[in-house]
């Protein structure tokens, strides 16, 4: 990996999955590592088995729950919610998330009995997402309004919501009204005639390949990140160390572009200052 | 007062027990009742917007219940609707004790779901502002903590050593406080070498006076000590159970410092030492940060003293903007600056968890990529939240007045906590 | 009215009212009348409302009401640098005594009837100053389920100072035009 992000001790990552394989008595869909990272899908009923296992089995060793995390996925159906708990082991210095998906009314067995931060993080996913926890005996809203309607963090949540709040002087306090923008929030939508095309084209194979980094690509992070190492360790794909290098051949003689202009040569020390007497852009 | 605005009350149960002890009350039988009253949401000693709901018996507190999401501002489902480098600001605005800490964590999940190759001074770079920030998150922290147990003067000595934080931050990046200085792939721009040299100096005559300064006046101060010696003990164990992290953990015993254990940046390079406190209560967490402001003075120096020349960003330009001067004479450039200021740059599916050391603890940002040009998921790990959380047990059996201290040493702020 | 003698300050704005320009010239003739005045009779006589309004503008105690980002720039206009209490404006923790709200940073709908509460509870002439992109009309966070759009929706507004955040030298001028506004709009019951 060439990104400087924190180095923990990715390279146990297979022995982690084999002995995570071997301590999760049941309910383990699936496991792999993603993106130097290991997930593992657990099924929502053995979800404590599992998670004990991860932070009692000698080897595996995951003391601390960092984060829960709710992500919502409308177009999977009623299983639309998954929470994301992410462990950390201060011993081995590795990290994993295990991930279970839960509907609206399928609740999560909680797991404040076995780490008691989980109580805030299990009601700021019930009030962002409306899952719900069995057996966190404080599931209240944490964030929101007091009285809120709606599960912000949906994606069928509006970015603004439906209602706002003035103080209203005929009642004498702050009063919810619907909400009325004066200007819309503008989102753009960017995706090119060129891309979504149903029919294949002579040349579309290329696509496969990884593009150059920050380029719409269908590739998933993993599998860049997997190109790169293939490629070589130090040099980032397509990147040189001269940006818009000047093609060799074609000088102003041969383009035809006539003369260079007399102050090119100056070049200033600083790239970012362009040679001359002012201008506004100067 | 303002602290019991809200509901100064007693409960209406506590109320009708209290009635129905008057009447077959005898001489000797006294009923004290539990008291609950409200702290905040509106108090100077709550650092923000924190509202908890206090259970007293006479001035010792039996329960606590923070109410935090008063500054609940949306920030990760606005994060939703912009694209990646549009939602960096926010990141500055979650922490604003220590912005540039929160813009790191941001940028290496991205730069982690790119495996975007950073040039080396711009992790230098990264890693010397980051230090600065750690500077100036403490000087807050610390002056304000002393101040809510009593003392006044070393607040006022150690902003003025904040002063010159934002004054550095203005040079290097024109904002005093919210600096977006960090980018994707680097940082925003070269700074000036007189700004080096100017810290540097600082670092060397003026940071360690008026700071050595203002902490020998609370440190070995006897009225402090009795503030927050064995105040809000908490044990190793329990430290780890309620997820602590940063110097909150270190202060329990736990040598646990994430620039140390998952170096990121360049802090492999780095020498320094992670200070661990013995008995886990107030007086060893604001030690701890004590002593991490003389280590960060000593990254930052080793920082100025190995920072190669070179790029300050990556020169991929599918992400990184190219600089004004390239656009005015390539066509090329000026397409890829037009694409990233409109469109911004696509990040692969994928997720990640990726936590970083900022002042408070371990800031964590999971990010999920759904191949677009927005995140799909940005879920922010907040420091305060496990901290806050452990409010209520830390504080249990101690006076009112010692729930300033544990508050102030627990370095809490709400833009980050309530999000 | 009279005063009595000792180090009293002058009412020096009595002249940027009259001449209207706003901008006040110290005039040593004034000034050397008053001080004559002064230790000749040993009192000064000036209107009640000239009094009031100078005692108003030097004496603005305010309400810390730190909510977000700028409460970090308000705390740092009070600091030695920039030193606000040279003004005669001191942070007041209870609104009871405060004459001016620093309503400093985003207002979320969770806060504001705190908010309102707060600026209930203070006495009258009170003075409100929206410090910052959030709290003049929610800035960054317009868009947001949870934020409140602008704090004039909650309590009225004075003075609007921009920014995110306002640097400390923008709430300071802040503060002087509140001070201007009091001067020009003087009244006894505002």
């Amino acid at each position: 990996m060439r990104a400087p992000a924190p180095a923990w001790a990715a390279h146990l990552n297979d022995a982690t999955l084999d002995a995570a394989r071997a301590a999760i008595p049941q309910g383990l869909i699936d496991a792999f590592a993603h993106v130097g990272e290991i997930q593992l899908h657990v099924h929502r009923d053995h979800l404590i088995a599992a998670l004990t296992a991860l932070r009692d089995t000698p080897g595996l060793e995951y003391q601390q729950l960092m984060d829960i995390a709710g992500v919502d996925y409308p177009d999977r159906g009623a299983e639309r919610f998954e929470v994301v708990y992410c462990l950390l082991s201060l011993t081995r210095n590795h990290r994993l998330h295990v991930h279970v998906t839960a509907s609206e009314d399928t609740p999560v067995p909680s797991v404040t009995e076995m780490w008691p931060v989980a109580g805030w993080y299990e009601r700021e996913v019930y009030d962002m997402y409306g899952v719900l926890f069995a057996g966190n005996r404080d599931l209240r809203r944490i964030l929101t309004d007091y009285g809120f309607r709606g599960h912000p963090q949906r994606k069928d949540f509006p970015l603004s919501g439906y209602v706002e709040m003035r103080y209203s002087e005929e009642v004498k306090r702050v009063v919810y009204e619907p909400v009325k923008l004066a200007q819309d929030f503008r989102t753009f939508d960017f995706t090119s005639p060129w891309e979504g095309a149903e029919y294949v084209l002579p040349g579309d194979e290329k696509g496969a390949l990884p593009e150059a980094k920050g380029a719409p690509t269908p590739l998933s992070a993993d599998q860049v990140q997997k190109a790169g190492v293939a490629q070589s360790p130090t040099q980032a794909a397509g990147a040189s160390s001269e940006p818009y290098a000047k093609d060799q051949a074609s000088g102003t003689a041969d383009t035809g572009a006539g003369k260079p202009h007399p102050h090119i040569g100056e070049k200033p020390a600083d790239r970012d200052v362009i040679p001359g007497k002012g201008g506004q852009n100067q | 007062m303002t602290d019991t605005v809200l509901n100064d009350r007693m409960d209406p149960a506590t109320e009708r027990l209290a009635e129905m002890g008057q009447g077959n009350r005898t001489e000797d039988e006294v009923a004290i009742q539990n008291y609950t009253i409200n702290f905040g949401p509106q108090h100077p000693a709550a650092h923000g917007v924190l509202r908890l709901v206090m259970e007293l018996d006479g001035e010792i507190v039996e329960r606590i219940d923070p109410h935090v999401g008063l500054l609940h501002r949306g920030t990760e489902k606005l994060i939703e609707y912009k694209t990646y480098q549009q939602a960096i600001p926010y990141f500055d605005r979650l922490d604003y004790c220590s912005p540039m800490c929160m813009e790191h964590t941001f940028v290496l999940a991205i730069e982690k779901l790119l495996d975007l190759e950073v040039p080396l001074r711009a992790q230098y770079l990264r890693v010397f502002f980051a230090e600065l920030t750690r500077i100036k998150n403490h000087m807050l922290n610390l002056g304000s903590h002393v101040m809510d147990v009593g003392a006044m003067t070393p607040n006022l000595w150690l902003f003025e050593l904040r002063e010159d934080c934002m004054n550095f931050y203005e040079r290097a990046s024109g904002a005093r406080m919210h600096a977006n200085y960090f980018r994707v792939g680097g940082v925003h721009q070269d700074v000036p070498l007189k700004l080096l040299t100017d810290i540097a100096d600082w670092l060397d005559n003026r940071l360690p006076v008026l700071f050595e300064d203002a902490i020998s006046l609370v440190a070995d101060n006897r009225i402090f000590k009795q503030r927050n010696v064995d105040i809000g003990v908490v044990s190793r164990d329990d430290a780890i159970r309620w997820g602590f992290s940063g110097p909150m953990i270190r202060a329990a015993g736990i040598p646990w410092d994430l620039r140390k254990q998952q170096p990121y940046d360049v802090y492999a390079k780095m020498d320094f030492e992670v200070p661990v406190g013995t008995r886990g209560d107030c007086y060893d967490r604001f030690m701890v940060r004590v002593e991490e402001v003389r280590q960060s003075a000593r990254i930052m120096k080793q920082c100025l003293a190995e920072m190669p020349e070179g790029p300050i960003a990556s020169l991929d330009r599918k992400v990184v903007p190219p600089h004004r001067g390239e656009m005015k004479q390539s066509m090329e450039a000026l397409i890829h600056h037009f694409k990233l200021f409109t469109e911004g740059f696509h990040v692969p599916a994928g997720e990640v968890y990726v936590a970083t050391e900022s002042p408070k603890g371990e800031f964590g940002v999971y990010l999920v990529s759904d191949g677009s040009n927005k995140p799909y998921r940005c879920k922010i790990r907040p420091t305060a939240f496990s901290h806050l959380q452990a409010m209520d047990f830390m504080s249990r059996g101690h006076m009112l007045a010692d729930t300033t201290a544990i508050l102030g040493a627990m370095d809490i702020v709400f833009g980050e906590c309530d999000r | 009215m009279t005063m009595h003698s000792g180090p009293v300050e002058l009412p020096r704005d009595a002249r940027a009212i009259s001449s209207g320009t706003g901008l006040v010239q110290p005039d040593p003739g004034f000034f050397h009348d008053l001080n004559g005045e002064l230790t000749d009779k040993g009192f000064l006589v000036t209107s009640t409302e000239e009094l009031f309004q100078w005692a108003r503008t030097g004496s603005l105690w305010w309400m810390t009401f730190g909510l977000a980002c700028c409460a970090v720039e308000m705390i740092h206009v009070n600091m030695p640098r920039y030193d606000l209490e040279r003004f005669g404006a001191a942070p007041r923790a209870s609104p009871r005594q405060s004459d001016v709200m620093i309503v400093a940073g985003t207002l979320c709908n969770k806060m504001a009837p705190a908010l309102r509460r707060v600026y209930d509870q203070m006495s009258e002439p009170k003075y409100v100053i929206s410090m910052g992109s959030c709290a003049n009309g929610g800035g960054y966070y317009h868009y947001s389920y949870s934020v409140v759009r602008g704090c004039d929706r909650v309590v009225p507004v004075d003075i609007y100072v921009p920014g995110c955040p306002p640097t400390a030298e923008a709430l300071l001028y802040g503060i002087m035009q509140l001070q201007r506004k009091i001067r020009r709009s003087g009244s006894i019951e505002r």
